[in-house]
């Protein structure tokens, strides 16, 4: 399977029915999965941090929820995960392309894509980075258990060496 | 109090009178103390909102996409102002279920009340602009007439109402995640 086929795999595995996501190159096919697939429930919001609302209503009406976006995505909910999400108890699993790190081009995206993971240790949020296709699926699946039976969201953060590189380095 | 806007305490009133058991979605400060000022203290169904300033609708949203109960947001305009772009994702999905309240009061009211300096931006107009019903009330009775319509009929509107700034005493419980799970256990536990 590709690595987009074992994440859609892993959110249903963890019970997830409503998927909130913003577009990113590298998470288009994931998101491609979901969409097309009716296990899921999807909103394409305008911003980031309308998905972690999205998700907290979604968990507060009965339903797991799950965020796709970039990791420059993940910097724009900073706010709503802080101030609501982690204080108030409400999970959702986030799984992210990062951006900022391996085989980076752009400068833009290295303050937060290469922090990502601290920023996140930082206001509460525990995660994790996947570099390889092989633990994807456990990784993303044991995620969503650990997010939904502790009540506090988790974020999986992908790497390229998972959803394949970008070609502008190497123009 | 005498420019001929409505009071936010009987609006509130209204929704509660008009929608029983709808879960209420309230903005951070002002909304949510006007709404636990006129609440029963035991309405698990008052999610109130205790930061996360912009995102008050999409809670709205998600939460009406994942519940046949009645949902109703009260949001305000200072709020809606840093987030218009929810506007356009409500009307992609449009549920039934979901009524959005505007409280508009110009100002910046639970921070000190500071002028928005937005009176030249037409709220309602932006969400018919983004695809919803929309329209702007300036009195109680305007409010309770335009609710009743909005519950009644299908897909979302927008209910953008003129109040005059108020400064509540009560405050919703503080224990914020007792907040969140009273709410979800009534919606998930209590209903069929």
């Amino acid at each position: 399977m590709t690595w987009s086929e074992d994440t859609a795999e892993a959110l249903a595995d963890a019970g997830v029915e409503l998927v909130a996501y913003l577009p990113d190159s590298k998470m288009d096919a994931l998101i491609g999965e979901v969409v097309g697939d009716d296990r899921f429930e999807t909103v394409l919001v305008s911003r980031e941090e309308e998905a972690v609302g999205v998700l907290v209503g979604a968990w507060v009406g009965g339903n797991r929820g799950a965020l796709l976006c970039q990791s420059s995505g993940l910097a724009n909910t900073f706010n709503a995960i802080s101030s609501l999400s982690v204080p108030a108890r409400v999970p959702f699993l986030g799984v992210v392309t990062r951006r900022g790190n391996l085989g980076e081009f752009n400068i833009a995206q290295v303050p937060a894509g290469y922090n990502m993971d601290k920023l996140l240790d930082d206001v509460g949020v525990r995660n994790t980075v996947v570099s390889d296709q092989e633990n994807l699926r456990e990784t993303v699946s044991l995620a969503g258990e650990t997010a939904f039976s502790t009540q506090s969201p988790y974020v999986v953060l992908l790497e390229q060496t998972v959803t394949g590189r970008k070609s502008e380095a190497t123009k | 109090m005498t420019d001929g806007r409505a009071n936010q305490y009987a609006c509130t009133e209204s929704v509660l009178d008009i929608t029983p058991d709808a879960a209420v979605v309230s903005n951070l400060g002002v909304a949510s103390y006007v709404l636990a000022s006129v609440s029963d203290p035991k309405r698990a169904r008052n999610f109130y909102q205790w930061g996360s300033m912009g995102v008050t609708t999409a809670v709205g949203l998600g939460l009406a996409l994942s519940t046949d109960e009645s949902v109703t947001v009260l949001d305000g305009d200072g709020s809606l102002l840093m987030s218009l772009g929810v506007l356009s994702t409500v009307a992609r999905y449009d549920p039934d279920n979901l009524t959005v309240v505007i409280w508009a009061n110009d100002v910046y009211g639970t921070t000190g009340g500071q002028s928005l300096q937005a009176s030249h931006t037409d709220f309602a107009g932006i969400a018919e602009n983004s695809g919803l019903n929309a329209v702007t009330v300036q009195d109680t009775e305007a409010f309770t007439g335009a609710y009743r319509d909005a519950t009644e009929s299908a897909g979302v509107t927008v209910i953008v109402c003129h109040v005059d700034p108020v400064d509540p005493d009560a405050r919703p419980s503080f224990d914020f995640p007792y907040i969140a799970r009273r709410a979800r256990d009534s919606l998930t536990t209590e209903t069929s």
